[in-house]
């Protein structure tokens, strides 16, 4: 227990109670409305309780060694795939897509923990390989390991699920030396390919990127998304409105508040220097996640904490971008802040990994 | 451990987070610090909803108090402020309420610019609420409302005094009297509506409030009352208005079915009080219902009035224009008698024919020495040449210029016509041509270039009446707060005394009665109840059938009604506009004698 104290990346830790922090109040002034008409504070509850596990969930990946993460891949891999299926056949819909398993009172979304599994299936597949990274060839079959879940997210449909698995290997791919002239090659055949895969998206998916493009192409549908977040954030200005006060997200007008936009939401309440006091906090999390992969034991470990790096910083990315009107809306929610209990416990889970791969590398230093 | 180029990589990765969260950072930047109060607005703009609420439009009653217009709440149809209106969405609106496309196109377009709802049309039938309702979901951005809408109780009537409301148009929001009102607002038109706008109209109220995504209001953040206009109460006697309507449109009919005037289908009357110059009725036929254009009228109604040949807005008591026929021989009396040019007692002789030109009477009848008193109750046109000659066509249209012709009456109507008095000057401007004698024997009978209104007419005949003395037309008694104190009497033109010697007068009045006793040209009148004084006239209509007039004055002794009345294309006065004035005088005098006896 003193070792962990001791050796702990306190940094870390710090920052993600303050993000789940922030997440709380968000999400508590988010369903404000929902909370005064119903009489409960039901979001904030559950999202407070499942924190609460994470957190003792969180102690228990501390205990074990991430090493043993590496003989469960394979297991772990046909698991993904079996519940990927799973949803496929047993998911109910919402939203145009089909991503929910109910397991009793609670609701989750396999896709989230997938992305988890993934990272430390392909951490596994990739530190197996490691030796025989040489030709662009040697890429093939991991890119093949990813393209099965790959397609199972893409069919559900989850494009934004899709494109996460797309950019943790990519960072571990990366990490392991993948070429810039490869990237170059693999840019301009997407360029290429792009007509034809635009054949395979789906209406909505297509709107998006329609809309994206110009959110006034239809301000009332497609569009209205992003008009409304862009709204919100900009209304901020300075200092933001205050809690609870953002008329955007109090009256409605900026829709999934709660979820995939609660960043239009601290940008409208608390202004700029609130939204730039948030994405310091990421900023400073993918720092420490950057900082633990490259002090990693082992190549396994350095993997494992690329991969949830990269992760974090491509749901910022993509998420916060989505909020502010320079990213396409895809569901992708913001990691540590979004309410969802499947996002909250997969995020916490991974960030319990980085400070495991941490703390068996101290102790390597004693 | 790491090996150099997972390391390296691991560095430029933390580049890349880096370059990401600057990216970020700036467009928040540019959001919330550059463009910050723009999306401000915009949010406001989201949750606002500022609307208009009309001020319920003064009340216009008659003399006794009775309400002929009032405001009684209606559902108007708006366009939420701020919200886009797809074509489809346009279309679907347009063919829902029977509109013009271009129209509720253009008003689409100016929703979506404003934060205050633009009204797209008032007064909705329960049909067009059901249809509305039904279409309700495809329809976003539209609210109903219940809001005080203009209503005329009885239709067709009095409908040329009161005139009509619509909804300001654009032209007018740029400039004149209506300039700087909320687009939407509802103002006069026509009549008194239009004249009396400023104190019926009433101040608009308006009301912000914030509402949620679904438009329900979340609080009332400001607001100010609407104040409601002023009351009229106007000197039309609306039952004596009614009476005048109905006698009208009865002998309208029986004109044209009869086959003595097929074309009887425009007319004019106006009756009022020869002592003050209160208007107690007036009537313009053919009529239409104001009604048909609160809430902005339909192109069926419109298709009804404007391809009327007959003009139905047209109210022809103030602009119809007509040559005066034989009732002009009251100026032309005054002039010859006022200026000693004969005396009552000279006798003229009527051979059919003046000897001076090929001219006589209308029917060719020769009534022999005859006097002036003769001469008018039989309407003889040989006389009044005549008299036209030896007074002169200076002093005929001096003296008609005195009765007030050639010039507005200066009733509170917009747009009334002057009128014409026509001599020598006139003749040579329009027609490059001379006066002759002819022209002044027919200026003499009311037959030639000079050109009369109805209610100049009356206005003349109420100065007889009154004994020389003339009381300018006026239709508002007082303008009443909503609690029923008045709130100001409106200015009227001073009365006038003629310059004509009291005798005169009194020749011209004895002439008038003389007309309705036997031997008379309105000699059925003598049926009356009460002995009258009139004159009938027949003027010549180049394009059709006469026009038929018949003036008269009540009781014949202290009179307190004049009444002017024209039948256009209705042929001989008598037999045309006589029986409208008989009836309306019989019921009236019936009445009268029924109170100053204490029958009934």
């Amino acid at each position: 227990m003193r070792h962990f104290i001791r050796n702990s990346d306190w940094i870390l830790i710090v920052v993600i109670l303050l993000l789940t922090g922030i997440g709380l109040v968000l999400i508590a002034s988010a369903t404000h409305g929902e909370a005064l008409a119903s009489g409960s504070n039901r979001f904030v509850w559950r999202q407070g309780i499942f924190l609460a596990v994470d957190l003792l969930m969180v102690a228990g990946v501390l205990a074990l060694d991430y090493h043993s993460l590496k003989r469960i891949a394979w297991p772990l891999y046909g698991f993904t795939v079996l519940l990927l299926l799973g949803v496929m056949f047993f998911g109910h819909a919402s939203l145009g897509a089909q991503r929910w398993i109910q397991l009793g009172p609670v609701t989750f979304q396999p896709s989230e923990f997938s992305k988890a599994f993934m990272i430390i299936c392909l951490a596994a597949f990739l530190d197996e390989r490691n030796e025989y990274l040489e030709q662009w060839k040697d890429y093939l079959p991991a890119c093949l390991f990813m393209l099965v879940p790959f397609v199972l997210v893409l069919r559900q449909p989850d494009l934004g699920t899709a494109l996460v698995f797309a950019a943790i290997a990519f960072s571990m791919f990366w990490v392991c030396g993948f070429k810039m002239k490869w990237i170059a090659a693999l840019t301009g055949a997407f360029v290429c390919a792009a007509p034809v895969l635009w054949q395979f998206l789906h209406e909505y998916q297509k709107n998006r990127i329609r809309v994206f493009l110009d959110p006034e192409l239809d301000p009332f549908g497609a569009g209205y998304h992003v008009i409304q977040s862009k709204i919100a954030i900009g209304s901020g200005m300075l200092w933001g409105k205050g809690w609870m006060q953002g008329t955007q997200s109090q009256l409605n007008f900026l829709p999934e508040n709660h979820t995939d936009f609660i960043f239009a939401v601290a940008g409208e309440e608390f202004g700029f220097m609130g939204a730039v006091i948030i994405l310091f906090l990421y900023m400073i999390l993918i720092w420490r996640g950057l900082t633990i992969a490259l002090n990693a034991e082992d190549r396994f470990g350095t993997l494992l904490a690329t991969g949830i790096t990269g992760m974090y910083l491509f749901h910022v990315l993509v998420n916060v971008g989505m909020t502010i009107g320079i990213m396409p809306v895809t569901g992708v929610p913001l990691p540590f802040l979004s309410y969802g209990v499947s996002s909250l416990t997969t995020n916490m889970l991974m960030a319990g990994v980085l400070l495991n791969i941490n703390l068996r590398h101290t102790r390597l230093q004693f | 451990m790491l090996n150099h180029t997972s390391a390296n990589r691991l560095k430029k990765m933390l580049t890349v987070a880096l370059a990401v969260f600057l990216v970020l950072g700036g467009r928040l930047a540019w959001l919330q610090l550059y463009k910050g109060l723009y999306y401000g607005k915009q949010a406001d703009g989201n949750r606002m909803r500022s609307a208009v609420i009309m001020a319920p439009r003064g009340r216009i009653m008659d003399i006794r108090g009775k309400v002929l217009a009032d405001s009684s709440p209606g559902y108007v149809l708006s366009l939420q402020a701020g919200h886009a209106f797809s074509d489809r969405e346009v279309d679907l609106l347009a063919r829902l309420l029977g509109m013009n496309r271009e129209e509720v196109h253009k008003k689409a377009e100016r929703a979506v610019n404003t934060y205050e709802q633009v009204v797209v049309k008032g007064e909705l039938t329960q049909q067009e609420i059901t249809l509305l309702e039904e279409h309700l979901k495809e329809l976003p951005g539209l609210s109903l409302d219940l809001q005080p809408m203009r209503h005329y109780l009885y239709k067709e009537s009095a409908a040329h005094v009161l005139g009509y409301v619509g909804e300001v148009s654009e032209e007018q929001l740029k400039q004149g009297r209506y300039k700087g009102l909320p687009p939407g607002s509802i103002v006069g038109k026509e009549g008194l509506e239009l004249i009396y706008d400023d104190v019926l109209r009433g101040e608009t109220g308006r009301r912000t409030e914030e509402v949620d995504v679904r438009g329900k209001v979340i609080r009332k953040l400001a607001g100010q009352a609407p104040v409601s206009g002023k009351d009229l109460v106007l000197t039309i006697d609306f039952a004596l208005q009614q009476l005048l309507e109905q006698a009208m449109d009865k002998q309208l009919q029986a004109l044209r079915s009869s086959g003595i005037a097929p074309n009887a289908y425009a007319a004019a009357a106006v009756a009022m009080d020869p002592n003050t110059g209160a208007v107690r009725a007036l009537v313009s036929r053919p009529g239409y219902d104001p009604n048909w254009f609160v809430g902005g009228i339909s192109t069926a109604h419109w298709k009804l009035i404007n391809e009327n040949v007959f003009h139905p807005l047209t109210n022809k008591v103030i602009n119809g224009e007509y040559p005066a026929g034989s009732t002009f021989k009251v100026v032309t009396g005054s002039a010859a008698l006022d200026q000693h040019k004969v005396t009552p007692e000279e006798l003229i002789f009527d051979s059919g024919r003046h000897w001076l030109a090929d001219m006589g009477n209308a029917g060719g009848e020769a009534l022999g020495w005859i006097n002036f008193q003769t001469a008018f109750a039989m309407s003889d046109n040989v006389y009044f040449y005549e008299m036209g000659r030896r007074a002169g066509i200076e002093n005929l249209n001096a003296y008609a210029a005195q009765y007030g012709f050639g010039k507005p009456t200066g009733i509170e109507l917009a747009g009334e016509s002057a009128g014409l008095i026509a001599g020598p000057a006139a003749k040579k401007k329009v027609f490059d041509e001379e006066w002759t004698l002819g022209d002044t024997f027919n200026a003499a009978i009311g037959q030639g270039l000079t050109l009369v209104t109805p209610m100049q007419i009356c206005q003349m005949l109420a100065a007889v009446a009154a004994d020389g003395v003339v009381h300018p037309p006026y239709l508002v008694e007082k303008v009443v707060n909503p609690d029923g104190t008045v709130y100001k009497v409106p200015e009227r033109p001073a009365a006038r005394k003629l310059r004509i010697e009291p005798e005169t007068i009194r020749l011209i009045q004895k002439g008038l009665k003389g007309v309705t006793q036997p031997g008379g040209t309105g000699a059925w009148f003598s049926g009356l109840p009460l002995p009258v004084a009139g004159k009938t006239g027949t003027a010549e209509n180049p394009h059709g059938q006469d026009h038929g007039w018949f003036i008269a004055y009540a009781p014949a002794e202290r009179p307190d009604l004049a009444i002017a009345c024209v039948v256009e294309q209705g042929s001989y006065g008598a037999t045309a506009a006589g029986p409208i004035v008989y009836e309306v005088l019989e019921t009236y005098l019936n009445s009268k004698l029924d109170k100053e006896t204490g029958r009934k």
